[in-house]
This record gives structure tokens, C-alpha cells and sequence, in this order.
């Protein structure tokens, strides 16, 4: 795997921003940086505040404290919160993975039902059903996720009482995790697949206009058999770029989703964090999205070296 | 093929500007519509009857009266929002574009640069920190979301510095300023009222997400605002279903009723494109 080194250079710069953001971030709010370190549940006599300080290195230089922030990072020590009463680092890894196995089926699932019917309404004259089908990913694509939720939670869960109404399992059976789980992938995958599918949909419309379509139906192929054999690939090039912009879409889609339904996952934890003002998980929490984020971006460059060969020449 | 593109402009722009009407309507004129002061108390807890449309929630508001003020949050936020950012993505693009090199390379490196930072989660730390107020709000989502016009305008100017009556233009001897406000600057018009509108919605959006957490503005009601209230204080697990889906409802078709606009405008941009092709082929 070989990417342009500006690219490279681009991805280390965003990195390296974004975690200088975090570090003055505490320090330039308004407030006693030591409550902004630790959080407001942090609640000491003004000598212990005044140790902590010490501690803290408030007192030290600038760039002094800024080098011990990036070898706290490097040490994957990123605080301790005084609200949950453990280390954020540990909290933050026992979170995540359950956010993990929301979002992931739901990614991978709505990427492909997005892309499919996307092609499918792009490709096809209009008609009834494709109208239909246009509207209701329209209406999708512009509720907030959690409203979706909402609806959802409203409806299967409350009305018909066929889904549970809150967390991850009861008795932690498989069928029983998967029944707790069916309605927020099925929000999340909806949600993700509205996106795909207004950029497939769009994107299957312009290269039904090239020649290569006219070439292949002179040919003699015909209907569904162009799209899949030959505009699919081509048309499915931006579906990639979208993967990398949504991965922070969806990761405080989740975030929504998690409240609803109350999952133990990242999401809740940030809420529970906002509400206790527990700023070393907020600022945990952000570093660790941003790190995916900058991932996501970094695999969908790879992927998009892989299928398109114009790109891959160029490097 | 061509009557049936115009045609399905026309109904796009006719339903999207109908539905946008409505809302512009409400929020404008919120005070003659809305029965009651949202903040007026009455019996809470009441369900939909004739005095009360919507019912009243937890402290005695009269929900209708909520939501129909709740509307100018929402569009309030959405048109600074898109304005700022807009007018910041343009200049940001016109530059880069025109003046390719390095002034390209450093604003195209910064937009790649502010596109990873995951906007929802910082908005979020940012909000913990800082006391919830709307123009901050404005502000932080301008800075944020500026990225998709910068971009979509550096490609459209590059487009027309090589077309040819800017050329023309050139030779002709006008300054570079003369050449960028009344050549290029109109013909990337069209272009940037979807991306505007776009960015409306997505600040609406976000907007509505932040006060469902609790992290919106105290002194104004928006619809976030209410769905937190009915979420939190058991308007959901009662099954009162008045008091969250009409703000949730209004918010996903004022939204929809932008993204109509602007896909009626992209699809204008789409002919604009063919006919271009049309003429290259005929040269």
C-alpha cells in the first residue's frame, strides 16, 4: 500500500491539529483549568487544588506541559475521571466495542442496501415504485437519526411491544442480544443507506450519459446488465469517498441512537459525561473519534487506490 | 427528454417552495398563529382537546404554541449558519481556484485538515465547557462547516479560468479583482445556492441534535429542546406521542423542503452541463 506522501503529510497534520486543539482546549476555557482537566465532580480543599495544580503541571511552562500531554497520549494515559472512578483510557476501550458492534453491521449493511437500490432508482425509468422508493430514503435522509429512533422506539417497541425497549441484552443469549440489537442497526442501517443512496442515485445518473454505456449497449448487453456489469463499479467510486466522511457522521449518529435505545456505548457515555461536566472523558472520547475518523479517511484513500487503477498510476 | 427534465424542476421547486413557505410563514408570523405564549402556564400533562391543539407538556406549556415558535430557532440557526459558512467556503475557494499553486496547496490542505475534525463530537466538548448560546453556536458550526463549498467552488472556478472569455478577459487587460467579481463570481452562482441550502439544512439538523441533548440554548424553546423535555420527563414513556413527533415531524420537512430546493437547483446545474457538452461535441 503506497499512498502520496502529501496525502501523508496531509493526515499527520490533521492529526497533529486537532490533538494541539485538544490540548488548549481546557486551558483557554473560561473556568479554573484544573476543574476544566478534571471535571466538576472533582470537589477539593483549595490546598488540594493547589497540589493538583502542582501535579497537574499547570504551573510549568507552555511547552512544557504540552510535550507531557503528547507523552501522556503516547502512554495511552489520557486522565482519570473523577465521576466514573477509573481511568479514562480503560473506561473509554470498555465502551467502545460495543458501539463497534453497533456500528459496524450497520455500516456495512446500509453501504450496500444504499448502493443497490441507489443504482437501481438511478438506473431505471421512473415509475411508481422508484418515486415511492426516492421519497422514503428522502424522508430518512432528512430526519435527525434520533428522531428516527424515536419513531422507531414508538412504534415496534412500544406500540406493537415486539422489540425490547432498552439495552444491549437481558439474559445474554445470542437471540436475545440480537433481539435487543435488531431496531438500533435497523435506525442506523437506514439512516447510513439513505446516504448511499442519494449519492448513488446521483451518481449512477451521470454515467448513465457516457459513452462506455452506449458502447456496451451496442454490444448487445441490455437493462440491469449494463448497470452491474459496467456503470456499478464506476458509479460506486464515491460511495468510498462517502465511507471516509460519514465513519464522525456516524459515530455521533450512534451517539443518538445509543440514548434511545440506552446501549452502554460510546455514545451514552459521552452523554452521561456531558451531563456530569466530566471533561477528561469528553475530551478522551473526541480524541478517540477523531482517531477512527482520520483511519476511516486513511483506509478509504487505500480503497479507492484499489479500484480505480487511474489513481493507483498516479502514485 | 428535455420538456421531461424541465417538468420534474418545476414540481421539485413547486413542492420544496410550498413546504418552505409554510415554515417561513410560522416562523415569521408566530405570534398571530400560535394560540398562546410558549411560555404561558397552564394545566400540564393535558392531552389534545380544543383548547389546547397539542396538548399541554410537564410545566403547562401549550405544545402548539411551542412548536410553531420553536420553527424560528431552527431557521434562525440555519440562515447564519449557511450564510457564514458560505460566504467563508467561497472566498476560501475563489482563492485556492484562482490562483492555483501555492495558495491552492496550503487553503485545500487546510480544508482536508478542518473535513476530519468530527464536528458533532466537538461541538459537543465545546458545549460542555461553555455555557449554550445560540450565536456561539452560529459561529462554531461556520467555522466547521465551510469545507463542500470551498471545494465544490475551487473546481468550478478552475473550470472557468480556462474557459475562454475569461481568457478574453484577460487579454483584454482586466485586473485580476475585475475578472474574479464579474466573471467568474456570476457564474458560480448557480452552484453555490445548493451548496447553501445544503448547509442550512445540516446546521438545522444539528441544531435540533444538540437540544435533544440538552446542550441548546436555555432561553430559547426549539424543537431539540422540546423532543429533550418529552424524552426526559417521561412525555415518551407515557405515550404522549403529541408532545415529540410534530417538532420531530417539522424538522424533518422543513429540512426536506431545503433539500427539495436545492436538488431543483443541482438539476437546473445538470442542463447547464449538457448543454455545454452539446455545443463541444458540435465544434
Amino acid at each position: 500500500m503506497i499512498l502520496p506522501t502529501k496525502k501523508v503529510i496531509r493526515y499527520g497534520v490533521a492529526l497533529f491539529f486537532i490533538f494541539t486543539m485538544n490540548f488548549f482546549l481546557p486551558r483557554a476555557m473560561p473556568g479554573d483549568p484544573v476543574i476544566n482537566l478534571l471535571g466538576e465532580d472533582f470537589v477539593a480543599g483549595k490546598e488540594t487544588v493547589e497540589k493538583l495544580r502542582e501535579e497537574l503541571g499547570l504551573n510549568r511552562p507552555v511547552i512544557l506541559q504540552y510535550t507531557g500531554y503528547w507523552r501522556n497520549i503516547l502512554h495511552l494515559n489520557l486522565g482519570y475521571s473523577y465521576h466514573f472512578r477509573t481511568r479514562v483510557s480503560t473506561l473509554l476501550l470498555s465502551r467502545l466495542k460495543w458501539t463497534f458492534i453497533l456500528v459496524m453491521p450497520s455500516l456495512l449493511l446500509g453501504t450496500l442496501l444504499g448502493a443497490y437500490a441507489g443504482a437501481l432508482v438511478g438506473w431505471g425509468e421512473k415509475s411508481w415504485s422508484s418515486t415511492l422508493t426516492f421519497l422514503l430514503f428522502l424522508f430518512i435522509y432528512c430526519a435527525p437519526p434520533f428522531f428516527l429512533s424515536l419513531l422507531f422506539l414508538y412504534l415496534f417497541a412500544f406500540q406493537m411491544d415486539i422489540f425490547p425497549l432498552k439495552g444491549f441484552y437481558t439474559s445474554g443469549h445470542f437471540g436475545d442480544v440480537l433481539r435487543h440489537l435488531f431496531l438500533p442497526i435497523s435506525v442506523m442501517t437506514l439512516s447510513s443507506a439513505s446516504r448511499n443512496f442519494m449519492v448513488m442515485r446521483g451518481s449512477v445518473l451521470q454515467e448513465k450519459g457516457k459513452s462506455y454505456v452506449w458502447y456496451a449497449r451496442a454490444k448487445g448487453r441490455f437493462g440491469k446488465n449494463i448497470l452491474f456489469r459496467h456503470v456499478f463499479k464506476n458509479a460506486s467510486l464515491p460511495i468510498v469517498t462517502l465511507f471516509a466522511l460519514d465513519f464522525g457522521f456516524i459515530f455521533a449518529g450512534a451517539l443518538f441512537i445509543e440514548i434511545i435505545f440506552s446501549l452502554n456505548g460510546m455514545g451514552t457515555l459521552i452523554y452521561e459525561a456531558v451531563l456530569a461536566r466530566d471533561y477528561p472523558v469528553l475530551q478522551g472520547a473526541f480524541l478517540i473519534i477523531t482517531l477512527m475518523v482520520i483511519g476511516a479517511n486513511f483506509f478509504a484513500d487505500w480503497l479507492y487506490s484499489v479500484i480505480d487503477p487511474r489513481v493507483r498510476q498516479e502514485t | 427528454m428535455k420538456r421531461y427534465v424541465l417538468n420534474r424542476r418545476k414540481y421539485l421547486w413547486w413542492f420544496g417552495g410550498a413546504l418552505f413557505l409554510f415554515f417561513i410563514i410560522l416562523a415569521v408570523f408566530s405570534s398571530s398563529i400560535a394560540p398562546y405564549h410558549p411560555r404561558e402556564r397552564f394545566e400540564p400533562f393535558v392531552s389534545p382537546s380544543q383548547k389546547h391543539l397539542w396538548g399541554t407538556n410537564d410545566i403547562g406549556n401549550d405544545i402548539f404554541s411551542e412548536f410553531v415558535y420553536g420553527s424560528r430557532v431552527s431557521l434562525l440557526v440555519g440562515l447564519f449558519t449557511g450564510a457564514l459558512s458560505t460566504s467563508l467556503g467561497v472566498v476560501i475557494g475563489l482563492i485556492a481556484g484562482f490562483h492555483s499553486g501555492f495558495f491552492d496547496e496550503v487553503l485545500m490542505g487546510l480544508t482536508d485538515v478542518v473535513l476530519m475534525i468530527p464536528r458533532i463530537p466537538l461541538i459537543i466538548v465545546l458545549s460542555a465547557f461553555l455555557r449554550p448560546n445560540m450565536w456561539l453556536l452560529i459561529l462554531v458550526m461556520s467555522i466547521l462547516w465551510w469545507t463542500s463549498t470551498a471545494r465544490v467552488i475551487r473546481s468550478r472556478t478552475m473550470q472557468i479560468r480556462a474557459m475562454s472569455f475569461v481568457e478574453s478577459a484577460r487579454c483584454l487587460g482586466f485586473s485580476n479583482r475585475h475578472i474574479v467579481f464579474s466573471e467568474v463570481l456570476p457564474n458560480i452562482f448557480m452552484v453555490v445556492i445548493p451548496e447553501f441550502l445544503l448547509t442550512v439544512a445540516s446546521a438545522m439538523i444539528s441544531e435540533t441534535s444538540l437540544s435533544f441533548l440538552g446542550l441548546g440554548d436555555p432561553s430559547l424553546k426549539s424543537w431539540g429542546t422540546m423532543i429533550h423535555f418529552a424524552f426526559q420527563r417521561g412525555g415518551f414513556l407515557n405515550g404522549m406521542w403529541w408532545w415529540y413527533i410534530p417538532p420531530g415531524l417539522g424538522i424533518t420537512f422543513f429540512v426536506m423542503s431545503i433539500v427539495f430546493l436545492s436538488f431543483s437547483f443541482e438539476e437546473g446545474e445538470f442542463e447547464l452541463k449538457e448543454e455545454v457538452k452539446d455545443v463541444s461535441f458540435n465544434n
